[in-house]
């Protein structure tokens, strides 16, 4: 059974590997993210209101909200989700077969980085999926690069946190420096059965725009050449290198300085980056949607 | 070799994200009524008014202040107030015909803004029910954003011609 939008904010990890991952990238967005989770707690902080009678009607209409499916909220959150279970549901199928027979260490020796192309079709899949949870939110047509790019220079709090885990954790660490022209290219050589047969897209395929696979493999270059110079500026911008991402993630992960493919596929495994802050985006405009309405 | 807390933790949590985790006895939410009232039904009426058509009765940007929209749903349409790339309000457009409680406070209404009945609601929003139908809000998102900036912004929506759309 779904779970209704207060369960999924009230039962957000305080700590933990997603939690701790997104912190090691405070650096590069000082102060951009504080990990708001409690569905109560997120109406104070957004709405900067302290009656409880105000907060509950806040509240109430809200729930109502995100429970009319035909408002987007739910599809939104769905995407968020399934485009991180879907990446995630290879690795974690190796990671079982190693649980119990190896040291950790032992574990990174046996567990295969992803090819380049099946990474980059991640990487540009989850900019997509991005792009059209944004409009489903915002209440702006799918297909809106336009509008998501005007968007993108407005973003802050925790879906520039997004943003931010995208291009480090699915770009720069597992493909390097060039990431975003070498995401590119991939994409562009992919065919339709590239596609198929990557199980982020096949996750999310239903809701990216176009008729075929072939439409829909147009769309994702499409979408990922138009913020391509986003990303590019965001890692010029902030100084992210490969090194330095890996040096704040030593704080908590241990692994070797060669293991920067090891250490992607191990994120995308375990950080659920786009599901955690995916939801704090749609509540934080749920919650903006119910004060002014009430 | 004795493992060290965080060789063991890494480890540790990775086999704990495998496990499907049982039933845990929930407590009770102060949500839990709406929830089970709303659940599947509809938020907004039919009859409202689509959110594009709010678009052209909001402000401007002016004087370092830029207004970016934000939201466009059925019956709503929302855009930010930034200084100095710092959200510092919303603005608001919504349709009571989907929320008729929220019309009804504006007839307790002691005060007026451009005509129009206006109430406070809370320590950040201030609003005005334009034709008796349509609320149009200001709320502040900081500090530097006062009551009366919430006035003047509410002021600066061409209030007139919002009251004569249907």
């Amino acid at each position: 059974m779904s779970k209704s939008i207060f369960e999924l904010v009230d039962e957000l990890p305080t700590g933990g590997i997603t939690v701790m991952a997104m912190k090691s990238l405070d650096t590069l967005i000082p102060g951009q993210w504080q990990n708001l989770t409690g569905f109560d707690n997120t109406i104070r902080a957004v709405t900067g209101e302290t009656d409880e009678a105000l907060i509950q009607q806040i509240g109430e209409r809200a729930v109502a909200l995100y429970n009319d499916k035909s408002q987007g909220y739910q599809r939104a959150y769905w995407l968020y989700d399934t485009v991180q279970s879907g990446s995630g549901l290879l690795g974690a199928a190796a990671l079982a077969n190693r649980i119990g027979q190896d040291t950790f260490l032992g574990f990174l020796k046996n567990v295969t980085p992803k090819p380049e192309k099946a990474q980059s079709i991640d990487l540009s899949v989850k900019l997509v999926t991005e792009l059209v949870a944004f409009c489903q939110i915002n209440g702006i047509p799918g297909d809106s690069i336009g509008d998501f790019l005007g968007a993108l220079g407005d973003y802050s709090g925790e879906s520039l946190m997004r943003m931010a885990a995208l291009v480090c954790f699915d770009g720069l660490i597992p493909l390097g420096p060039e990431f975003a022209e070498k995401a590119l290219g991939n994409v562009q050589s992919s065919n339709t059965s590239d596609l198929e047969g990557n199980q982020t897209y096949k996750s999310v395929k239903d809701l990216i725009p176009g008729d075929s696979s072939d439409d829909k493999l147009g769309f994702i270059a499409k979408s990922f050449d138009s913020t391509k110079g986003w990303m590019q500026n965001f890692v010029s911008s902030t100084g992210a290198t490969q090194s330095g991402l890996m040096h704040n993630l030593k704080g908590f992960i241990d692994f070797t300085d060669d293991k920067a493919d090891y250490v992607g596929a191990l994120l995308d495994m375990n950080v659920k980056y786009y599901r955690h802050t995916g939801i704090q985006t749609l509540v934080r405009r749920l919650i903006e949607r119910a004060v002014a309405e009430i | 070799m004795i493992a060290t807390p965080r060789t063991f933790l890494v480890p540790a949590l990775l086999s704990l994200s495998l496990v499907v985790v049982g039933c845990d006895k929930k407590s009770p939410s102060p949500y839990d009524q709406v929830q089970k009232a709303t659940k599947g039904q509809s938020a907004v009426s039919k009859e409202a008014v689509n959110g594009s058509q709010f678009n052209r009765y909001f402000p401007k940007s002016a004087n370092g202040f830029s207004v970016v929209a934000a939201q466009e749903k059925k019956g709503f349409a929302e855009h930010k107030v930034n200084k100095g790339g710092k959200n510092v309000a919303m603005l608001s457009i919504s349709d009571t015909i989907s929320t008729p409680a929220s019309a009804s406070k504006y007839k307790q209404s002691t005060s007026k803004i451009a005509g129009f009945p206006a109430v406070d609601q809370g320590q950040n929003g201030t609003g005005v029910l334009v034709g008796d139908r349509f609320q149009v809000k200001a709320q502040s998102r900081d500090p530097s954003f006062t009551k009366q900036d919430r006035v003047t912004w509410i002021q600066k929506f061409n209030l007139n011609g919002l009251s004569q759309l249907k």
